[in-house]
């Protein structure tokens, strides 16, 4: 009895933290889907976001989920910058240029966290005060809702950003063929900048709830890059709805790893499933292979 | 400097000038132990292991055209299985079971090729970036198993190895293993050069080109992946039992850790992806610039890598080669067209 309220909990927990690391991967999604590039440093992107987050409160008092909002506006200039600046040199140049430049942006960002902000582990506070509540026999801890409910209404906002506005529709035209959308007088260079520019607002804003939850050390982006690519793998590229199910799936299963066999393989868990999706699967559970849904 | 112009088909060790340059090298590498300190012939050493490491992983990424993020996941695993062999009992195994250590590097490099033969025909179902993430993950999974099997690797404390092959006064432990090295070296490059000038080669290009056309053509992809694979795979794993049986300590955090996938791919980058002399040197540079910069800018190595793999790629995807090869041409084009028959 005591395993099962046990495993319940697990569960539920599981459950809030896919959320965010469905959020998280949206940003790897959209950018894959779009631009057909992996952000290699999405992880890092990621890592950076949770760090202004943890300095703002720190130096204010401010609670990250304020926090937040500065790391999308910062991570989205940041997105736009390498978009003008890098990648705009290797987009559409196949596959080892784009993946070497991003594994580059990823060391040097890495670099930078260690040396700014030390190699020790980092935590913020929701820093806002209330009550967790019960559901049955699991208890929902406040930080963990709060962000959770933040997460699904940015992946909500997200969702509807592309669906409804103008924009939208042109970053889903260029999805789905990038030569017809262009003669269509898409402007596709500024689509991808727009894109690089909300998959790294959508990293920092995963970064930052994130950070209410567990410590940050400059080295998680490569975990965290793996698990948000797993999330993608499993919910098939470009699909939200299938993003939103992989990372609950992913939440869920990672917790009841590192329930059963031991805190040490909870990483192995997520990798092992990753591999495994990509296998049988390659085009994800849920969804086509690639374009906007 | 015709050598540089040489066709495909032929042979860049048919220039005497090539193989004499190789042999000053070769003899300055041997006169090495005897001249200069040990902290140095410890930097050439590793120099030597990007070599091995640059080397292989052009095989796979330059030449088979699959970009593996996990070459880290073999060179450690060569360096693991060596040591279990050389100092088993650190890994609490009879001491039954030791084996000298030039027989067990080998045995530690196979060990890395034959992991690299089992998981490759699963591994190469992916292609493209999948592929890439995959290893990257795979390499991960390693890393993460081994660090848990505390028994096996020491954990985060790490192994310490008990080997000594020093010969009387003359020779100490670590000029052996960096007489080994050299020969290991000279072994991966003429290996690695005698395939990639091969048909085999050939077959690694045609598909890193085109590989629907290459797999039309009647060349089989996965074959060629595969010999990539493995042949890339035994030399990380020798590279990788050298390296830990001259610091004599190894540590699934550090020898398994993705820095030695960054590692051979900067020494790649920076002398040029899919040439042959490339990453020797690529190695040469790195070594100079990640101890030249680390000297003046102390700490910031990885960004300063970064920023290298960025902006060769970018700018200069060929490469030091490339630049070398443009410089050379240039100077030469006049009497270089007199003198083609």
């Amino acid at each position: 009895m005591v395993l099962s309220d046990l495993a319940t909990q697990t569960i539920v927990n599981g459950l809030l933290l896919g959320g965010i690391y469905a959020l998280a991967a949206l940003g790897l999604s959209l950018v894959f889907g779009i631009m057909d590039i992996v952000n290699l440093a999405h992880g890092h992107m990621l890592m950076v976001g949770a760090y202004i987050a943890i300095l703002l409160f720190a130096a204010t008092g401010i609670t990250p989920l304020v926090g937040m909002l500065l790391a999308m506006a910062l991570m989205f200039g940041l997105g736009v910058l390498l978009q003008k600046v890098l990648l705009q040199f290797v987009v559409d140049e196949g596959l080892e240029q784009p993946i070497i430049v991003l594994f580059g942006l990823a060391l040097i960002l890495q670099n930078l966290g260690r040396v700014i902000l030390g190699g020790d582990a980092r935590t913020a506070d929701i820093g806002i005060p209330g009550n967790g509540f019960d559901v049955g026999v699991a208890f929902l801890s406040f930080p963990r809702t709060v962000t959770f409910v933040v997460a699904v209404l940015l992946i909500a906002a997200t969702w509807a950003f592309l669906q409804y506005t103008k924009t939208g529709q042109a970053i889903r035209a260029t999805a789905q063929n990038r030569t017809a959308a262009k003669y269509m007088g898409i402007n596709t260079d500024r689509i991808y900048v727009i894109t690089l520019g909300i998959g790294t607002a959508l990293a920092g804003a995963a970064g930052a709830l994130l950070s209410m939850l567990f410590p940050i050390d400059p080295y998680v982006g490569w975990s965290y890059l793996l698990k948000t690519f797993a999330v993608v793998v499993l919910g098939g590229v470009g699909s939200v709805l299938g993003t939103l199910v992989g990372g609950l799936v992913l939440g869920v299963s990672e917790n009841l790893g590192a329930l059963y066999l031991g805190g040490g393989y909870r990483n192995v868990v997520s990798l092992l499933i990753f591999l495994g999706v990509l296998l049988i699967k390659p085009e994800g559970l849920f969804g086509g292979s690639g374009g906007g849904e | 400097m015709a050598f540089l112009e040489k066709k495909p088909g032929e042979s860049l060790a048919t220039d005497r000038r090539v193989l004499a340059i190789s042999a000053l090298v070769v003899l300055w590498l041997v006169a090495v132990p005897f001249t200069t300190t040990d902290s140095l012939t410890g930097l050439i050493l590793t120099g030597l292991v990007f070599v091995m490491l640059g080397v292989s992983w052009n095989l796979l990424a330059g030449y088979a055209g699959q970009i593996s993020l996990g070459h880290a996941a073999f060179f450690g695993m060569g360096a693991f299985v060596t040591a279990w062999l050389s100092t088993p009992t650190g890994a609490g195994f009879p001491e039954s079971i030791q084996v000298p250590l030039i027989p067990a590097m080998l045995i530690g490099a196979l060990a890395a090729a034959l992991i690299a033969l089992v998981i490759g025909p699963i591994i190469f179902r992916l292609s493209g970036h999948y592929f890439a993430i995959g290893t990257l993950a795979l390499a991960a999974v390693i890393e993460l198993v081994m660090l848990d099997q505390r028994e096996l690797t020491g954990g985060a404390t790490g192994y310490y190895i008990q080997a000594d092959l020093s010969i009387g006064e003359l020779l100490s432990h670590g000029d052996v293993m960096f007489y080994l090295t050299v020969i290991a070296t000279i072994a991966t490059v003429v290996i690695t050069y005698l395939i990639v000038r091969g048909p085999t080669g050939l077959g690694m290009k045609a598909i890193h080109d085109d590989e629907d056309a290459a797999s039309s053509l009647g060349v089989n992809p996965l074959k060629y992946k595969m010999y990539a694979f493995v042949v890339s795979s035994f030399f990380a794993g020798l590279a990788g039992a050298l390296y830990g049986h001259y610091t004599l300590y190894i540590n699934p955090q550090s020898t398994l850790a993705v820095s030695w996938t960054i590692d051979s791919l900067v020494v790649v980058i920076l002398g040029g992806m899919g040439t042959f002399s490339g990453p020797i040197f690529g190695a040469g540079l790195f070594l100079v610039l990640d101890n030249g910069l680390s000297a003046v800018v102390s700490g910031y190595s990885e960004a300063v890598e970064g920023i290298l793999i960025i902006l060769f790629i970018i700018f200069l995807p060929t490469g030091l080669y490339g630049l070398i090869k443009e410089y050379l041409v240039e100077e030469v084009s006049g009497s270089d067209a007199a003198q083609t028959e």
